[in-house]
């Protein structure tokens, strides 16, 4: 009986070994692949969020600078400019930085871009920034 | 069925050229037509026949995608794939332009008045639909960017009695907008369409609107306020929009445009297998799940794609119709017998 069971064993190691190999390499693989994917995927999203941190960034300081300039200019109730530049100062502090699970990132991205775009048409100028990396107008 | 929808007159708008869009002024006396050879044309009935009164040359430097009076009369707006919005105002039988309207990066693609002639809406290929104020002063004022389609923007239209504005995108949505606090959002996502939503209609009430697609049906959706009967569920005080029925199996193409007649309730397809088409509500369909018979069918009306249908405003049954191949047609539609 155990000289029996020993050869069966035996040749299932044999029949079986294609596909113990095959796991075990898939098994080694996938750690690998994981491994370098998180790597590759933090660069990509460190990449990422850098873009959007300096896009952010740039709305920020170009509100804050208009705050100021039409402030000093008028005493006068809120104007429509300003109240618009409030909102966009108010959307991109609440915006959260810290949170990249966040479900609305990418919504509320795009409500801070049209909130600027809108900023930029009561002021009547041209924004010069652009998400094209070719055409940047920001460059470090 | 066959004499239901006639041919009254057929002109060559926008020769060599594509006629795109067509927008009757609120008197209905006038029509004004926009094409690709960046002319907008204002059209008259003389007699019997109708003639060209006017053309707007000098306001754009590409094609004209779209035309919208105000509902004063006395304005008219047009979008351009060049970018921009030009605002012409009438005085007697001349039109100048008095403001262009700058800030979507790329083609234009649709222009809506708000009923109270106080706002006016934009959309473009930019994915954005803009929202802007009108002052006494013709001075025009940009009161948000809403950047809630994912895609190409083809349609913007208004509320008839309200400040709710809808706007349809390749992205296969319709979204709805209203005012709060200041600023605009979106309110609604209609999902439903499995291709390009290209252009959407209110019927008289405002409680119901249909929506065309290119994938070759028209949905209508109806409008559920908190509270309804029907228990239809709703999120806060924001009324929900529902699909009641959807036309499918009569159009073989694209259907680029839908419209509602405020005076007879009648809805008219422009379709890209060149033909014309009208439905109305079976009279004894339930409200609620409503069924709409096909009362008339001009398989032929254009040599190409029919780009718009328009129903006048105050005479009950008229419609033009524009197409690709630059003509621009009228017909009369009488309502068939109930046999």
């Amino acid at each position: 009986m155990e000289a029996a069971a020993s050869a069966s064993d035996m040749f299932d190691a044999i029949v079986m070994a294609e596909e113990r190999f095959h796991g075990e390499g898939y098994q080694e693989g996938y750690a690998e692949g994981s491994h370098v994917g998180v790597i590759e995927g933090r660069r990509y999203g460190a990449l990422h969020g850098a873009k959007i941190g300096s896009e952010i960034g740039y709305y920020l300081g170009f509100a804050l600078t208009w705050q100021r300039l039409l402030h000093r200019s008028a005493k006068e109730k809120p104007s429509k400019k300003t109240k618009a530049l409030e909102s966009l100062i108010g959307m991109i502090q609440k915006y959260p930085y810290e949170d990249p699970t966040y479900d609305k990132l990418h919504e509320d991205l795009e409500k801070i871009r049209g909130k600027f775009k809108q900023v930029c048409s009561l002021l009547n100028i041209q924004s010069d920034f652009r998400l094209n990396p070719e055409r940047s107008a920001l460059t470090f | 069925m066959k004499d239901s929808l006639s041919l009254l007159a057929r002109l060559p708008a926008h020769p060599d050229s594509r006629c795109w869009f067509l927008a009757w002024d609120p008197s209905g006396t006038l029509l004004a037509s926009c094409g690709g050879d960046r002319s907008i044309r204002i059209w008259g009935k003389e007699g019997d026949g109708w003639v060209c009164k006017s053309v707007l040359g000098e306001g754009h430097q590409r094609t004209i995608r779209k035309v919208a009076w105000s509902p004063c009369g006395s304005y008219l707006a047009s979008a351009s794939f060049d970018a921009t919005t030009c605002i012409w105002k009438k005085s007697q039988d001349e039109f100048e332009c008095v403001t262009t309207l700058e800030g979507h990066e790329n083609e234009v693609k649709s222009v809506s008045w708000a009923p109270s002639g106080s706002l006016l809406a934009t959309c473009s290929r930019d994915k954005s639909v803009w929202v802007w104020e009108v002052d006494e002063e013709d001075e025009y004022e940009c009161v948000s960017v809403l950047n809630a389609h994912t895609q190409d923007v083809k349609h913007v239209v208004w509320h008839p009695n309200q400040e709710l504005l809808a706007s349809a995108s390749y992205d296969d949505t319709v979204k709805l907008y209203r005012e709060e606090e200041d600023d605009w959002v979106c309110c609604a996502t209609l999902e439903g369409h499995e291709s390009t939503v290209w252009s959407l209609a209110f019927d008289q009430s405002g409680e119901r609107l249909a929506s065309c697609s290119d994938d070759k049906t028209v949905r209508i959706w109806h409008q559920y306020k908190p509270g309804n009967e029907q228990g239809v569920v709703c999120s806060g005080a924001d009324p929900s929009w529902k699909c009641i029925c959807t036309l499918s199996g009569f159009h073989t193409r694209t259907i680029y445009d839908v419209a509602w007649c405020r005076l007879t309730g009648a809805l008219a397809t422009a379709c890209g297998d060149d033909a014309i088409r009208i439905f109305e509500e079976e009279p004894l369909s339930t409200p609620q799940q409503p069924t709409f018979a096909l009362t008339a069918h001009a398989p032929r009306a254009h040599s190409q794609d029919v780009n718009c249908v328009a129903w006048n405003p105050k005479e009950p049954g008229l419609l033009a119709s524009c197409s690709d191949d630059g003509e621009m047609a009228f017909w009369k539609y009488q309502r068939p017998e109930v046999c």
